[in-house]
């Protein structure tokens, strides 16, 4: 049986407009979607700024602050990425906004375009003020690695972080708040395989098997690799940002299909009695 | 040709039968109301109606259109007001319904905002934030944004709970005075019967998923073919001769002095009955007729008892 037809892929630029001032007074009426813009990507530059100039002070290993502190700005842009979708679909299940939200003529397409770019906006202003804190505190400029390669990590990083937050949405809509935690959560789980601090080849064998498959870990093997040669190796981040559409493309199919079974099984209504 | 048609929808979770092949017709610019006990089914078709539930089977036609392929389009077209929802808290009612105005493409909007605000008696609450605001003066709001779009079908459900008499009977005035103007479509549900009758031209009466009745008021009342004539005697009046009397369906003793007739067919043994008692010779202090309400349908829907 189908569980979309063409109307749900359609858009209106009012309804989206709509949305988007909706997440805005969202973030600025809200102290914590204001706050956590900043809080954990602060907290992360700063506890990998000092571990790296620790690490720097005791070992001959050279760079090792740009690759730390590299790995935390871009990371924060996955996180950010991620947690928003979560976070932004989570508050109308707070507010009991879905019944209203989703008897309304808006689409899915719709919801995730206004929360993508809320999302780019909140993203862009954390990734400007970790990129002023760490030339500030550590002289560290990430921009030096290009404007190229910024716009390369960058963009794949949102998208794959957009996967997931889309992937995490599907399943409260179909499992309902009682897995809300992994909005938060997931980024947690995806870190360590994602080689963010550590090259892929010092992990063991099976950690390399999953890494492999995350476009995120093209992503900080790139970013060791345009540190260290100041060039950018194309091949593997191309085929990381192509295996992020495909996945991209996989997880909206997903969210409708969640979001279809959550209407036949009449779930839409009882998030609101919850 | 009806603005809302419903054939034979089907809805069922588990073992359960929320609606057992309902079919339904409104015509454009009535007020229609569903009525029926907890289970019965309103709100499942009211949220298969949204696009909230998938049913199992059956079709839904709104404005001549296959609402499953044009869902999108017709959902422009219409819009809900439950007492159980809200909006996002945070925001204040004016951004709220900035929201939805946006979302439902609403032209001319700070001001169809302000007009309908004032309409229900809100505009000092404009910007409250709505997570601040009485239960009284959400549904309120939730009002407002029902009527943003100018729906041509307007869903309403329970939405005067919570509301003071005084509020309530305001909302009731507002409902029927906008409905009137833009002759739009009310498909209505309520707990409250006497607002109901009030407001509803038919009715709709659902148990366990399928329709029993549709149609006015005074006609489901009629599902109850009896009416309770309560008579009370001076003290000391002898009620023997007058429990005696033939072709009633039932008399019991109310008290010392006071009888209960229930007559099933009010209009061959009404006449006769008050004839009787003027004869009897005792005198009556005080007479009373109860005729059924739709709340004893209601009653006696719930009780399967009808």
């Amino acid at each position: 049986m189908r569980f979309v037809n063409s109307q749900d892929y359609g858009f209106s630029t009012m309804a989206i407009w709509g949305l988007v001032y909706k997440f805005t007074c969202l973030c600025y009426r809200s102290l914590d979607r204001i706050f956590d813009i900043v809080y954990w990507p602060v907290i992360s530059l700063l506890l990998w700024g000092f571990t790296s100039m620790f690490i720097a002070s005791t070992s001959s290993f050279s760079g090792v602050m740009e690759f730390f502190l590299g790995g935390a700005v871009l990371w924060s842009l996955f996180w950010r990425a991620q947690t928003d979708v979560g976070t932004f679909i989570l508050e109308d299940f707070w507010s009991r906004n879905v019944y209203n939200l989703f008897a309304s003529p808006v689409t899915s397409i719709e919801l995730f375009v206004a929360i993508g770019l809320i999302g780019l906006i909140r993203c862009i202003l954390s990734f400007l003020f970790l990129t002023f804190l760490a030339w500030g505190l550590y002289a560290f400029n990430i921009m030096d690695i290009g404007g190229t390669a910024i716009a390369v990590f960058t963009s794949v990083l949102l998208l794959f972080g957009w996967v997931i937050g889309i992937l995490i949405a599907a399943l409260i809509f179909r499992y309902g708040l009682r897995i809300q935690i992994l909005a938060w959560s997931v980024g947690f789980i995806i870190q360590p395989f994602s080689c963010v601090f550590y090259p892929l080849d010092s992990m063991p064998g099976w950690v390399q098997g999953i890494a492999i498959t995350l476009p995120s870990t093209h992503v900080f093997e790139g970013l060791r690799y345009a540190i260290a040669t100041g060039e950018l190796a194309w091949q593997p981040l191309l085929l990381s940002f192509g295996l992020t559409a495909v996945l991209f493309i996989l997880s909206i199919a997903y969210f409708q299909y969640a979001l279809y079974q959550a209407k036949k099984l009449g779930l839409l209504t009882r998030f609101e009695m919850a | 040709m009806a603005l809302l048609e419903i054939r034979d929808l089907r809805k069922r979770y588990g073992t359960v039968e929320a609606l057992q092949g309902l079919s339904l017709d409104v015509e454009r610019g009535e007020f229609f109301g569903l009525l029926g006990p907890n289970g019965a089914g309103k709100s499942t078709t009211i949220n298969i109606l949204l696009g909230l539930i998938i049913a199992d089977g059956g079709s839904i036609r709104i404005f001549d259109h296959d609402f499953t392929a044009n869902h999108v389009a017709i959902r422009r077209r219409m819009n809900v007001a439950a007492a159980f929802t809200s909006m996002n808290g945070v925001l204040t009612v004016w951004e709220n319904l900035m929201v939805y105005g946006r979302i439902y493409g609403v032209k001319q909007l700070p001001r169809k905002i302000d007009e309908l605000l004032e309409r229900f008696e809100i505009t000092d609450l404009a910007k409250r934030r709505l997570q601040h605001l009485s239960s009284g003066q959400h549904t309120r709001v939730t009002l407002c944004k029902g009527f943003l779009n100018d729906p041509e079908l307007l869903l309403l459900d329970e939405c005067t709970l919570g509301l003071d008499p005084d509020i309530a009977e305001k909302t009731r005035r507002a409902l029927q005075a906008v409905q009137q103007e833009r002759k739009t479509t009310i498909l209505f549900t309520s707990h409250n019967m006497n607002e109901v009758e009030e407001l509803c031209g038919r009715i709709a009466f659902l148990s366990q998923g399928e329709i029993l009745r549709v149609d006015t008021a005074a006609h489901i009342k009629r599902l109850i073919p009896h009416q309770v004539v309560e008579v009370t005697f001076q003290a000391g009046s002898d009620l023997t001769p007058i429990r005696q009397l033939n072709g009633i369906s039932r008399i019991e003793r109310n008290g010392d002095h006071a009888l209960r007739f229930v007559l099933d067919d009010p209009t061959h043994q009404l006449d006769p009955l008050l004839r009787h008692l003027t004869q009897s010779g005792n005198p009556i202090v005080d007479i009373h007729v109860s005729r059924p309400t739709l709340e004893d349908v209601f009653i006696k829907v719930a009780r399967g008892e009808l």
